[in-house]
């Protein structure tokens, strides 16, 4: 495929997963709290395109889900009772874009029977609908922290790279000590200070500006290491002797050839933080229940019960592989293109 | 000589900030280590002041700092509140087992990571690359504690290896042959999950720098010259990517004592992570701190390295003076 | 003819020769005027290795300042108390002291010592090394937990020694089940740590470094090795006081390893491979990986002592600055309010959801486990949101048109429940409890908190609303928890240490709890202790959710197994266990 092409597909899938995150409150079946207490963990739903006599049908249906009378977390399907799967239904309210309540869904099914694509979690939630609404917490603040990270890196990183001397040995011995601080005191410090009872929103900035702040000083020494040998190329020591600015040298000449670095990094980092939040949450400063976010689910995986007995658990993992390799993919078209 | 000095210097400063901030994150913690006895409805308050009293821990702090430089200095590094006992020697024993740990975990990423690194580079369109693309996806995609736990769960299903700990009991007391085979063995999962964890970063790098390297155009001009794809790869190309590789190998050096706490957590293996994890949870402050001040040792260290090594292997920055 | 009676002679000297050198390394004849404990287990046999897990790693071998629990499952394998609690039948029975007398004003206890007892390293017993005991746990420097228990009324239990074989504890008032207080109150050698507590060094003694030389006890098990973060391996203790119905000096194991496996996780895969032979108190969701294991069998014991509860902050001194906190007090304050939430909490729910039915739902802090002492009188009302709605109406609230639930104020009821975020139980538990309250229009928030950030708010700076927690007695008798039910008592959670009670039901908690402490007749105390019950059902300032079941687990092929609901769940009898089958005599 051609580069242009390649860079084209990309943009649209990840615009798709995007889209597909922004309107998870039309996307999803259920409320992302909503607790069947009758159905916990249970599996993802079968869908039959036949019906009970056995003929074939266009329109999916989803069988009625029992618990087994004695084991718990057993289920038997009940394929005498099938409902169909309906489209563009009525369901739970939720807010499109937080601004505009609606109550339409894209798919659903007729009570009693249910329909889990993903099958549910510990206290019965669909974990369909909370994968989809777990992602707008997730990538948004994985994203912006990453961000932030990069930026207070860059900034860093290059200033400390180009200057040298005193500025060098300051930049470069506070990040080791960035580093080597016992992060988890200071994060239990840090949430004694705050309120106890944090609105969603601030809970959200407070994610991106913990992980995002702490993880400065790797990038930063990265940018350094090729600014370092940046500022010595033939071409920007002619720069210089033609009497080019500092700001000129670095924004014209130095910066392009972090590009590589910066890009790896991005694709490296993103992933990182929006796993951070599995660490966070046991600190108290992660997403609170019942909001969903990626970070919180895969961290109910990580009990050796659940990865024996429920493998549909790991699926939210497993799909954020495609996720990121999007980014990967990206980021190699990026780089190609700087190249 | 005098670079090396100056930068001795500097790093006590960073091991002094490291202590005394990290004396002061504590403070600011809420809760302290005889916390949990409250919950014991049979010992009463008093109890518990007295012990605070008697671990000098209703001390100012500057008081408290300064007694611990003391003990520092004596190379006790203070007073383990759970353990009743000195902090140094109890870290150095653990110390010393999670150095095994990660320091084989850390050439095996290397070796693994730099081969692989190159060949993805040199083929862009290989099946090399695209496997690895994917693999290291997939690899960030995992927890480390998820995969801990997978490879435990073929350790109890499929009797691989084996599923925790350092020795087995059998070995005790056997010739050095047996317990090295029994010490490989237990090695095995902890390993492959550290190694696992640090290839993303590692093969990323050295993939994306060769890539940005083998694009230039003196490789290209040597290419058109017909110099050989390898002789290009390795004589010409990799000096010229080393420079990210040998900040992350400081890094990778730095790291050593603190990468692999869950992994010793999940698995038994009886290095600084369960101890530290411990003392983090139970607040016992003069192990914290003890284990911080190690672990800054040797970033500070690998830091150094990497600065020296980067001068050595790079040219183009030894000419600083110049302008 | 001659040859073979010569050589059956032969053999037979070699055997009995061997049978005695085995038993005497195995385990030391009894000796003379030696006054053993019979045991009424079954009959066993000796050798074998028993490998446990330890959570954690224990932190010292000293009876004296012990106190995690990893070190005081070690430390009980390796000592002795004067009289012990069974904990099958929840009843105490002799230990070292063989019999006692009580005078009829309750005030003297005299305990008769076995005669011609020795430590595991061989050195006599006697009155003097229970004196030199008393002394220690009772000395305010010693700063042993253990002191606490020993004050009856705020005055320190006085010791004396009649003879070589008689003591006299003497207390200021009658205190009700005196001879409980014994029960794991470690005898120490006087021989080995005189020295160390004269130079006032005792709290170092008996570290984890210590030589096996250095330690004494009476317990089944002494010191063999210890190897840091690994392992701690106990051998037979050959001078034992304890024998089987036969006179076999027990106990059978030549010795039990104790592996330190530092996760929840890591006990149950390490139990599953087989490195471990028995596990204790695992979670309802782990014993469900080990079902269909046909090597093991996992017992369920029913519920424990153990009770996990919602309550509200009720201090009277909170944060200056929140004033939020003060505003909910208003609520939390009113009885008919947290009636009204503990009738809408789903307990079913939460025993199958949470516990997958190994659990049992609690009204008062007293469970099932204590058979003697639980009031069945309580009533136990079913989960129903309609009556907790009308019970809300009655106290001054309504609700809004969209079901928000509004105060007289109008002002909407919105709270926050804090819980260890580590402790994943007990978030679940929160979290369906905040479904629950919704349903009655309360918006309530899940905070999980790290643990130790919990207690700070708990206990010392009150900057909380609502949080849920556990405790757990060790003992089934009420004096174990008096520091809960006592206003001015440390642990009494929703309002800690009152100079003076704050309610009048607390103060009559109070005046019954103190009367039952010296009330000598069990039937007597039991009826207080109802009363008890029945004033904290009515008023319920904790709201006590479920008691989890104890869970254990061991290999089929060890005999002489039976778990308690009283800790140490598994080991209390490790001197009667051995292995059948194969195995018996090979590692596991």
């Amino acid at each position: 495929m051609k580069k242009k092409h390649r860079m084209t597909f990309l943009l649209i899938c990840l615009g798709l997963l995007y889209l597909a995150v922004f309107a998870a409150g039309f996307l999803s079946p259920y409320d992302v709290a909503e607790q069947d207490r009758e159905l916990p963990f249970a599996p993802p739903s079968r869908i039959h395109f036949t019906d009970t006599r056995g003929a074939l049908h266009l329109r999916p249906s989803v069988c009625l889900l029992a618990e087994d009378s004695v084991q718990f977390g057993v289920y038997h399907e009940d394929t005498q009772k099938c409902f169909p799967i309906r489209f563009f239904v009525d369901g739970p309210q939720y807010k499109l874009g937080g601004l505009l309540a609606c109550t339409r869904h894209l798919f659903g099914v007729d009570p009693p029977a249910r329909l889990f694509l993903l099958g549910t979690d510990g206290y019965g939630r669909d974990l369909f609908s909370r994968f989809l609404h777990g992602g707008q917490i997730s990538l948004a603040a994985g994203l912006l922290a990453t961000l932030l990270s990069l930026a207070i890196g860059v900034l860093l990183g290059t200033a400390s790279g180009f200057f040298g001397g005193w500025l060098d040995a300051v930049v470069m011995r506070f990040g080791e000590l960035f580093i080597a601080l016992p992060w988890l005191y200071l994060l239990f410090a840090l949430r004694a200070f705050l309120p106890l009872n944090i609105n969603p929103s601030q809970a959200f900035l407070l994610l991106i500006a913990v992980i995002g702040s702490v993880g400065w000083a790797r990038p930063a020494r990265l940018i350094r290491g090729v600014v370092l040998t940046g500022k010595e190329r033939h071409y920007v020591l002619a720069a210089r002797i033609f009497g080019g600015s500092p700001l000129y040298l670095v924004r014209r000449h130095i910066l392009p050839q972090t590009y590589s670095i910066i890009l790896t990094q991005a694709v490296l980092l993103i992933p990182q933080y929006i796993l951070a939040e599995v660490t966070l949450s046991f600190l108290g400063l992660g997403v609170a229940e019942p909001e969903p976010s990626w970070g919180n689910m895969l961290a109910s995986v990580q009990q050796y019960h659940v990865l024996v007995s429920y493998w549909w658990m790991l699926l939210p993992g497993i799909a954020l592989v495609p996720v990121f390799l999007g980014y990967v993919l990206l980021a190699n078209t990026l780089q190609a293109r700087a190249t | 000589m005098k670079y090396l000095g100056l930068r001795l210097f500097q790093s006590v400063f960073v091991l002094l900030g490291v202590s005394l901030l990290s004396f002061i994150f504590v403070e600011f913690a809420p809760g302290n280590f005889f916390d949990e006895i409250r919950l014991n409805p049979r010992i009463s308050t008093s109890t518990v002041t007295n012990l605070r009293k008697q671990y000098g821990m209703d001390q100012p702090l500057p008081v408290r700092y300064f007694r611990w430089l003391e003990s520092a200095a004596k190379g006790e590094l203070g007073f383990s509140f759970a353990y009743n006992a000195p902090v140094g020697p109890l870290l150095w024993a653990r110390a010393r087992n999670t150095l095994l740990l990660t320091g084989s975990a850390t050439l095996l990423a290397w070796l693994i990571a730099l081969p692989l690194g190159i060949l993805s580079a040199a083929r862009p369109r290989g099946w090399i690359n695209h496997a690895c693309e994917l693999f290291t996806t997939a690899l960030l995609a995992t927890p480390d504690l998820l995969l801990a736990l997978g490879l435990l769960f073929l350790a109890v299903h499929f009797h691989w290896f084996h599923a925790g700990g350092m020795f087995s009991q059998e070995s005790a007391g056997q010739g050095s042959w047996v317990l090295s085979k029994d010490l490989a063995a237990h090695m095995v999962f902890p390993v492959t999950v550290l190694v696992l964890g640090s290839l993303p970063i590692l093969l990323r790098h050295t993939r994306a720098a060769m890539l940005e390297v083998l694009d230039s155009p003196y490789v290209r001009a040597s290419r058109a010259l017909g110099i050989s794809r390898g002789r290009i790869l390795f004589r010409h190309a990799l000096p010229a990517a080393i420079n990210p590789l040998v900040s992350l190998f400081g890094f990778s050096l730095g790291s050593l004592l603190s990468a692999s706490l869950l992994t010793e957590v999940v698995m038994s293996w009886p290095g600084l992570g369960p101890l530290l994890l411990e003392a983090v949870l139970a607040r016992d402050i003069y192990v914290v701190i003890g284990a911080v001040l190690f672990s800054t040792l040797l970033l500070v260290f690998g830091t150094l390295l990497a600065d020296v090594l980067l001068f050595a292997a790079d040219p183009r920055i030894r000419t600083e003076g110049l302008a | 003819m001659k040859i073979r009676v010569s050589g059956f002679a032969v053999v037979l000297l070699a055997g009995a020769y061997l049978y005695s050198f085995t038993l005497a390394v195995l385990a030391q004849s009894p000796q003379a005027g030696e006054e053993l404990f019979l045991s009424s287990n079954q009959v066993g046999h000796y050798g074998g290795h028993l490998v446990v897990s330890l959570r954690s790693e224990p932190k010292t071998l000293n009876p004296v300042t012990s106190l995690d629990i990893s070190s005081r499952e070690v430390i009980a394998q390796m000592t002795g108390d004067l009289i012990h609690i069974n904990r099958l039948t929840q009843d105490t029975q002799p230990a070292l002291a063989k019999t006692w007398q009580v005078s009829p004003d309750g005030l003297k206890y005299t305990l008769h010592l076995r005669h011609a007892l020795r430590f595991s390293d061989g050195h006599p017993v006697d009155a003097d090394d229970v004196l030199f005991s008393f002394k220690v746990y009772l000395d305010e420097k010693s700063q042993s937990p253990q002191r606490d228990a020993l004050i009856i009324a705020g005055k320190p239990i006085v010791v004396k020694r009649l003879d070589a074989y008689t003591v006299v504890f003497e207390l200021v008032q009658p205190y009700a089940a005196a001879e409980r207080l014994f029960d794991s109150l470690a005898i120490l050698p006087r021989h080995l740590l005189e020295k160390a507590y004269q130079e006032g060094k005792l709290g170092q003694a008996w570290g984890l470094g210590s030589s096996p030389g250095e330690i004494a006890g009476l317990g089944p098990f002494r010191l063999k090795e210890y190897v840091a973060g690994q392992r701690i391996i106990l051998e037979r203790n050959p001078y034992y006081w304890q024998a089987d119905r036969k006179g076999n000096r027990l106990p059978y194991l030549d010795d039990i390893t104790f592996l330190f496996v530092t996760s929840a996780d890591a006990e149950v895969i390490r139990f599953q491979a087989g490195d471990t032979d028995i596990i204790n108190r695992l979670s309802a969701a782990d014993a469900s990986v080990l079902e269909g294991n046909q090597s093991v069998h996992l017992d369920d014991l029913g519920p424990s002592l153990e009770y996990n509860f919602l309550f509200f902050n009720l201090n009277a001194t909170v944060p200056a600055q929140s004033g939020e906190i003060t505003r909910k007090q208003n609520w939390f304050r009113q009885v008919k309010f947290r009636q009204a939430v503990s009738l809408a909490i789903d307990r079913d729910g939460i025993t199958r959801l949470v516990y997958r039915g190994r659990a049992t739902p609690l009204w008062t802090p007293v469970t099932p486990a204590s058979k003697f002492w639980i009031d069945t009188a309580i009533p136990h009302p079913p989960r129903s949101v309609d009556q907790a709605r009308k019970m809300l109406q009655s106290a001054g609230f309504s609700w809004k048109p969209d079901g928000t639930l509004i105060d007289g104020a109008g002002s909407p009821v919105e709270f926050s429940i804090v819980t260890s975020a580590s402790n994943t139980q007990r978030t679940q538990m929160a979290t369906m409890i905040q479904a629950d309250l919704k349903e009655l229009g309360m918006r309530v928030q899940v905070v999980p908190l790290e643990f130790r950030a919990v207690l700070d708010r708990v206990f010392q700076t009150h900057d909380y609303e609502a949080a849920v927690l556990a405790l757990g007695g060790g003992d089934v008798d009420p004096n174990s928890q008096m520091n809960v039910w006592l206003s001015s008592g440390s642990d009494h959670l929703w309002n800690i240490g009152q100079l003076h009670p704050a309610t009048t039901w607390e103060a009559e908690i109070d005046q019954l709890m103190e009367k039952q402490l010296s009330t000598l007749k069990p039937e007597a105390r039991k009826l207080l202790y109802n009363r008890v019950q029945e004033i904290f059902a009515e008023n319920v300032p904790l709201i006590c959710l479920v008691s989890p079941n104890i869970l254990v687990g061991a290999k089929n092929q060890i005999a002489n197994f039976k778990p308690a609901t009283l800790d140490p769940h598994t080991l209390w009898n490790a001197q009667e266990l051995f292995l059948v089958g194969k195995g018996s005599t090979e590692r596991p």
